[in-house]
């Protein structure tokens, strides 16, 4: 019987790089308006992961499924309906935000990248960067440009890499709140990696734990982190950062 | 191919033309400084007892259609380079765009750079040395198209060593063009090259095309044969490109270079 539709599919993703395996048998699927947090220490594979999910990278083993389109064929397809961005990605230059904004609505193949533009950053309250230059914008600014330009097309699955990563406190919640609002509006999925566990606790339901290339625990947060018998998701992480991988066999017994 | 994709590509170069001014130099300057250096050295030359009359319209007309193949490839070049620079190759990556609708806006936007660049060194030729290049008439258009293949055919090759070493390839953007100059025989016959360097030139698609125009300068029809050489060669070197460029990107995606951009 054929799977039913998931915004993301991958399958026994296996990722080498010279002696290092960075990714070792990665399983993950994201259901359609599912928020899924992908954790683990530097070096557990988790930037790896999500750039062979995105067709950034190509996988050497294993199959991504993108929004029902598989990678790397159906890509551009794929990518009408998933959106990215990342807390470490600058803003060209010698862009307005609203020419950096119209630029991807227009690459997403928006009708209106006007109204999209407009809508976007007043769903953000941001409203009043429209004709700043990105390279005068603030880290926290930045960010929120950034998270505007991978919703402008309202995409069925959204894959945020450290997306609060430096904020302040009130840019961060004005992060969650607008994702938040984002994806309850449009039934949109959420991948997000994180270094911020109590973020994470807020905006995502599941949590799946990397370590060394392969998915340690897949669950509520809560579950996953009584099974590793801790008493949060910070637990969890500082176990598996000082090298205690704990592997579990079937990661995903909690759902 | 989306042609919203397309025009938002060459709108996204046309912005950064117009806010970089040091960009302005290559479309600007340098027709400018290569007009006048030429024109006066022709000149010069000219005056000499002995030297040909028309010094001037050979290394006028030389220097004009060099600029076809320096602008078409500086433009695609870095059109891409800026996106490198500007670390948005992976904003780029992660939409809908594909790598020929990228290429093509950037084509689509040098199309207008090769306009100004050539423009102004035409302009110079004419204001200061009376020399007009479309007296030449329509036999330039074939050489026209076969300098901008090879121009483009150039650039994907720098790209794709750019995608292949990181930005430490970049200078070759301008170094490669640095070596079609003299190799290329474009104010002088392959002849006058030291014999050992005479087999490259030959090789070399741009060589045919210059040998033409010193013809159409010195009033002789149009040598198709040498037209004929030229695009077969562009051809060939355009194939070549387009294969070298698509194995690195394939060796980008699969080793995962996408961490030097960001």
């Amino acid at each position: 019987m054929p799977e039913p539709a998931a915004a993301l599919r991958a399958r026994a993703l296996v990722k080498q790089f010279r002696r290092v395996r960075a990714v070792d048998g990665v399983d993950l699927t994201v259901d359609a308006g599912e928020r899924v947090a992908l954790l683990g220490p530097n070096g557990a594979g988790k930037t790896t992961t999500l750039m062979m999910l995105l067709g950034v990278i190509t996988p050497d083993e294993g199959t991504v499924e993108l929004v029902g389109r598989s990678l790397p064929g159906q890509r551009s397809e794929a990518m009408e309906s998933v959106g990215f961005a990342a807390g470490y990605l600058p803003l060209p230059e010698r862009l307005r935000v609203h020419e950096f904004l119209r630029l991807f609505a227009d690459l997403y193949g928006i009708a209106d990248g006007r109204d999209a533009v407009a809508r976007g950053l007043a769903r953000f309250r941001i409203e009043s960067l429209a004709d700043v230059m990105g390279n005068e914008l603030s880290s926290g600014q930045r960010t929120l440009v950034g998270i505007v330009k991978a919703t402008l097309h309202r995409p069925q699955l959204l894959v945020l890499d450290e997306p609060t990563a430096s904020l302040d406190p009130d840019v961060a919640h004005r992060v969650r709140s607008g994702l938040e609002r984002s994806c309850e509006e449009d039934g949109t999925a959420l991948l997000v990696t994180s270094h911020n566990m109590q973020e994470v606790e807020r905006l995502c339901a599941r949590v799946v734990f990397l370590a060394r290339g392969r998915v340690v625990a897949d669950g509520p947060p809560d579950q996953v982190a009584a099974r590793f018998g801790r008493q949060d998701l910070e637990g969890v992480f500082l176990h598996l950062a000082e090298g205690g991988v704990d592997p579990i066999s079937d990661a995903r017994a909690v759902s | 191919m989306k042609s919203q994709r397309v025009r938002a590509i060459a709108r996204r170069q046309s912005y950064v033309l117009r806010r970089a001014p040091q960009r302005w130099f290559d479309v600007i300057v340098w027709p400018v400084v290569d007009a006048i250096l030429f024109g006066a050295i022709g000149v010069y030359f000219g005056q000499q007892r002995g030297a040909a009359a028309a010094s001037a319209a050979f290394l006028l007309a030389g220097i004009i259609l060099f600029h076809v193949v320096f602008q078409a490839e500086i433009g695609l070049a870095t059109g891409f380079l800026e996106e490198t620079w500007s670390r948005n190759l992976l904003n780029l990556m992660v939409t809908p765009l594909t790598e020929l609708e990228y290429g093509a806006g950037v084509v689509l936007f040098g199309f207008g750079r090769l306009a100004i660049g050539v423009t102004v060194v035409s302009v110079v030729a004419v204001a200061l040395f009376a020399f007009n290049i479309t007296t030449l008439g329509i036999g330039l258009v074939p050489l026209v198209a076969v300098l901008l293949v090879v121009g483009w055919a150039v650039a994907l090759v720098v790209i794709g060593l750019i995608l292949r070493v990181g930005q430490g390839a970049e200078i070759l953007t301008w170094g490669f063009i640095a070596f079609l100059l003299p190799m290329s025989g474009i104010f002088y016959p392959v002849s006058a090259l030291p014999g050992a360097l005479q087999p490259i030139a030959q090789a070399l698609p741009t060589t045919h095309v210059f040998a033409a125009a010193r013809a159409l300068v010195a009033g002789h029809p149009l040598p198709w044969d040498q037209v004929g050489i030229a695009a077969a060669g562009a051809v060939v070197a355009a194939l070549l490109a387009v294969w070298y460029l698509t194995r690195m990107l394939a060796t980008f995606r699969r080793r995962g270079f996408i961490s030097r951009h960001v």
